[in-house]
Parts: structure tokens; sequence; C-alpha cells
């Protein structure tokens, strides 16, 4: 008995000594960390969009993979007619642009999420524990792609996760097995000899809103500087006007 | 290439914060902005605002009660609120407010607490008060008078600059939206939050208080101030972005520049401020309820240009996202309701607290 107490109060204190350190020289981190992933790879995606045909085909494997509900999307090909003023005989043209989450390794929507539910892994790719979630709809401000929702189902943060639950098992996103063009190449960048890396080796990419030094990690081959950033566009989708410019109200 | 471009497929993005946003971001700005109000009286003692510092900390109170129920709302998943607490998040502005915030309101009511103290004694004392036993418990025993209000009135104090702090930089640090991501809105928020507070006090004068003249002169005193400040503010914002001389001003007028709406939301915010500073330049006096009212109007409208209409602009796609003002919970009905909490609020501390300080006295009571 008497020595069990030795004993006990032996242990106290060295379990008080322990944490005294711990705490002492474990400081308070000033900046969020990753967590998770190997860091043998960094995942990355390469959008052709010379082979992209605007199909649609990447959105709907997308929603059929990870079912976000009917009307929001984590990948969508925002598509624009495009004319040359300049020249007004010439016929229209048409740009296509798949966008996505670009698992920045900037990523600006991380540190400000208040309850650290929003992380980036080892290998890059930024995910949401919407278990932790508190749906305060933060990282949707912060992210300059408009990539993230508050999905309306599960009331918390929702964005592309480079399908990572098939990544993880050797299976390609959704969106990359199903683009009929081939358009969607993935893969890591830590492999010199992944298809993604010679892509970037041998082709001018370029990434969307360079100015936020985010560091995306989305590239783009074809990409014409008036579609990098926000585009400068008509937007007649939600506003229907006649010919008189008057407003087309829904009947 | 000089293109001329034609969206034909994309998505909106709905709106992430909500009129709850709205909602809290004007009732803590009128709260923290309020106990400002209340210092001439109570911190440096200056008999004559007695009035205006009793309206003060009774607005101050009030809203921030409220606040903090709209703010739970626009949470979407509510009932994880307690996750801040668990999950403290040194490098995000919103982590920290969820510790400022208590901090400011335990103060708040504390520092109430301290300037009724002495008033709850004689209320205890009044014949035929069921609450007396509580209210003896409350005026915590022969203290003198003003025991504790000039410590607690800096706490206070601080802890008010402590969520302006915050709350405007929680929304500054926002680069991807130019409207926001700029040193000149936390300032503004700061300055609508006087404009703000000080129409509800104009008005609580009018409505629940005695109408005193000099109050209503004060206040519109300090009107003057903080709209003259709140234009100051906004003119330089616009004249950077104009001049070029900050790049997130000049991006946000440009996502605005041409769209009729912005114009007549700028038409709108200019009226909003002018016309209650000239009334309460020349008429002083009689003009409370007209100048509070465009006021909290002028607080409360900023706060939604900012929060809803910053949010229709795309940040990659062309033109604005539309937003159709849903009437339920997420809409109308939060709006009204919050505004409802705090009138019954309102109605709680004045049915139940000595906030002007006039207390019937025994004789009084007995020749009713």
């Amino acid at each position: 008995m008497e020595k069990s107490r030795r004993n006990f109060l032996k242990n106290v204190g060295k379990v008080t000594a322990g944490a005294v350190t711990v705490m002492t020289v474990t400081p308070v981190s000033a900046e969020p960390k990753r967590r998770g992933g190997d860091p043998k790879h960094r995942w990355a995606m390469v959008i052709d969009l010379r082979k992209c045909i605007g199909c649609q085909a990447c959105t709907v494997s997308c929603s059929m993979e990870n079912v976000p509900p009917i009307g929001q999307f984590r990948t969508i090909v925002s598509q624009y007619e495009v004319k040359n003023v300049d020249k007004p005989g010439q016929p229209v043209d048409y740009f296509m642009l798949p966008r996505l989450c670009n698992h920045c390794d900037n990523p600006p929507c991380i540190p400000v999420c208040p309850v650290q539910a929003t992380y980036q892994q080892e290998d890059g790719v930024v995910l949401i524990d919407n278990e932790v979630c508190v749906g305060c709809g933060y990282c949707v401000q912060a992210c300059p792609y408009d990539a993230r929702f508050i999905n309306e189902e599960t009331k918390t943060a929702d964005k592309c996760t480079f399908c990572y639950h098939r990544v993880r098992v050797g299976l390609l996103p959704a969106c990359v097995e199903s683009c009929v063009g081939g358009a969607r190449i993935f893969g890591d960048v830590r492999d010199p000899n992944s298809e993604v890396s010679k892509l970037l080796d041998t082709n001018d990419v370029k990434v969307l809103r360079p100015e936020m030094n985010t560091k995306p990690h989305n590239y783009y081959i074809g990409m014409d500087e008036h579609f990098e950033g926000k585009v400068q566009g008509e937007s007649p989708i939600w506003d229907i006007r006649n010919a008189k410019g008057e407003e087309i109200e829904e009947s | 290439m000089n293109p001329n471009i034609i969206e034909t497929i994309n998505i909106t993005r709905a709106a992430a914060w909500q009129p709850w946003a709205v909602q809290y971001f004007f009732l803590i700005g009128t709260s923290l902005t309020a106990v400002f109000l209340t210092l001439p009286a109570f911190l440096m003692g200056k008999q004559s605002y007695t009035k205006i510092g009793r309206l003060g900390l009774l607005t101050a109170v009030s809203c921030g009660i409220a606040g903090v129920v709209a703010l739970l709302a626009d949470l979407h998943q509510p009932g994880r609120f307690w996750h801040f607490y668990t999950d403290f998040t040194a490098w995000s502005w919103m982590s920290w407010g969820s510790f400022l915030l208590p901090v400011f309101l335990i103060a708040l009511v504390l520092y109430a607490w301290a300037v009724y103290r002495p008033d709850l004694g004689r209320m205890a004392e009044q014949p035929g008060t069921i609450l007396a036993p509580l209210y003896k418990a409350l005026a915590f025993g022969d203290k003198p008078e003003g025991w504790l209000v000039r410590p607690l009135a800096v706490v206070t104090v601080l802890a008010a600059c402590s969520i302006a702090l915050y709350t405007g930089m929680e929304v500054m640090v926002i680069k991807a939206r130019p409207l926001w991501h700029t040193p000149f809105l936390p300032l503004m928020y700061l300055f609508t939050g006087m404009v703000g507070s000080t129409g509800v006090c104009l008005l609580l004068n009018r409505i629940i208080g005695d109408g005193d003249r000099d109050a209503e002169r004060g206040l519109n005193r300090f009107l003057l101030v903080a709209l003259g400040l709140m234009m100051l503010n906004g003119a330089l914002w616009f004249g950077s972005g104009w001049a070029g001389v900050s790049a997130p001003a000049q991006r946000a007028l440009a996502s605005m520049s041409g769209n009729k709406e912005w114009i007549t939301v700028a038409v709108w915010a200019g009226l909003s401020a002018i016309v209650p500073f000239v009334i309460a330049w020349f008429k002083p006096v009689g003009s409370g309820v007209i100048t509070g009212l465009i006021a909290v109007h002028s607080a409360w409208m900023f706060r939604w240009t900012i929060f809803i209409n910053g949010q229709m602009l795309p940040k990659t796609g062309s033109g604005v996202y539309p937003y159709h003002f849903p009437l339920g919970s997420e809409g109308l009905l939060g709006v009204v309701g919050t505004f409802g909490l705090w009138v019954l609020i309102i109605v709680v501390l004045i049915t139940f607290l000595p906030w002007d300080g006039r207390i019937a006295t025994p004789d009084r009571a007995a020749s009713r």
C-alpha cells in the first residue's frame, strides 16, 4: 500500500513534469499544418483546352460519383461565345473552360477556417472534414475561384476532392475517367515520368488568377489571357432580354 | 484581339453568408459603438450626458444579445458552435471572434449591472415588489454609488474595440472579394456602426424615453460626427479606386461599373448620409425620429450592400449572380425575427431593470 502510494506520487510527478515540458516546448502553431496523405506524391491536373468540346461529361460524371444536391456542382465547364470586334465578318468562336477546385499550394480557404475542418494533405489535396465543419461559409468567401459552396443537404462546405476516395485506391478522378476528348489529365507532378509532368515540361501552361498567388495545381494548356481571371463578358443566362433591351420575365 | 465575350453556360453560387450575417454585423456594430456613447457619463462622470449614457447602455446590451442569436443562425450547422471552443485556430479571425465575443458580452452585462446597481437597491425597497429579493441580491449590499462602474467601463470599451477589430479584419482579409479587401472597410464598419447606434438611441429617446431635448441635441451632434466620418471614409475609398491608388478598390469599382443596380445603391447610400446630416445640422431638436430612422437605415443598408450585393459579384464568371430574397427564415423571416427578438429584449430590459434611473419612490407609489 505504502509502496503503491509512493509509486503513484512518483508517477504524478513525472506526468506533471512531462506536461509542463510539452506545454513549454510546443508553441501554438501560427499557421495551418498539412496532415494525412503521402508526401511522395503531389497530385495535379492538366487541362488541355484544345481538346475540350464542352460536352459536360465531366460535370455529369462528377455529380454521379459525388452526388452533390441537384443544382450544385463540384465541377462545371463554363462556356463562352467569343466574337472578334475588329473582324466583324469572322464567325463566332466558342471557348470551353473546365472549372474545379485548384488544390492550391497556398490555399486561401484553409487559414480562414475557424475550426480547422478544411485542411491540406501532404500530397496537396485540399479536403473538408464535414463532421467538424460548422458551415460558417468563411472558406466559400475566401476561395478566389468560386470553387466552394455550402452543400444544401449536409449544410457544410463542399467542393472537388480530386475524387480522393478513388485516387487513394489507384483510380482516376471521375471527371478524368469520363472525359471524352482526353482533355483532363491527372497525375503526380513529383513523378518525373508521369503524363502530367511530361505535359508540364513540354507545353506552355497557365493557371487561373495567377495574381492571387495561390499556386493552383490545375494547369491549362491553350488558355487565353481573357479567361484567366474574372471574365469581362456579358452574362445572358440569368438576364434574358428581347431585341428592345427589355428583360424577358419568366411566364 | 478585341473580343466580345458572352457567357453562355455557367453556374451560380448561392450567397454563403445570408441576411443573418447582415443582422449580426448590424447588431454587433450598433452594440459596440453604443458603448462609446456611455463613456462621457459613466467613465468621465459628466452628469449632463447621463441620459445619453443610459440610452447607449440599453442599446449596447439589447443589440449585443440579439446579435449573438443572429450570428449563431448564420452558421449552417448552428448545433456545432461548440467546435469553435474545442478547435481554437490562432490564424483565423473568426476563431478569435468566438472568444472575444463572449468576453465583450460578459463585460457589457457587468458594466450595465454596475450602472444599474444603486437603482436596483432602491427598487428592492419598494413595497409590493415581487422581485425584491432578487433586486436586493443584485444590489450587492451597501456599496458606494458608482462602485466598479469606471473599471468596468474601461474593460467594456476595450472589449468593444476588440470586436470592432475582429469583425473588420474578418471581412477585410478576404482577398478574393475586392469590395471587402480594403483597409477602408473596418473603418467603415466602425463609422456606420456609430451612425446606427446613434440612430437607435435617438429613436429610443423618443419611443421609450422622455424625449429629452438635450439628449436629442447631443445625439444629433454625435450623429453629425459619425456621418461626417462615414462620408469622408467612403469618399476616400472611392477616390483611391478612381485614381488607381488602391488596386482592390479599383477592381471593385470595375466590377460594379455600368451596373444600374449598383449606381442606384450608390446614389441611395449617398442620400442616406447627406439627408440626415443636413437635418441634424439645421434642426438638431425635434428631428430625432427622422434622423434616427434614416441613420439606422443607412447603417443597415451598408451591411446589406457589402454582404449580399458583394456576394452577387462572381469571382471568375461574367455578370452578376441573381439573388432572390427568400421569404423564409433564410431571408425576410430571419430579418424580421431578429428585429422582433431585439424588441422583445428591450421590452424585458425596460420592464425589469431601472434602465433610465427613474424609480418611483415609496411615497409616490403609495399616493397612486
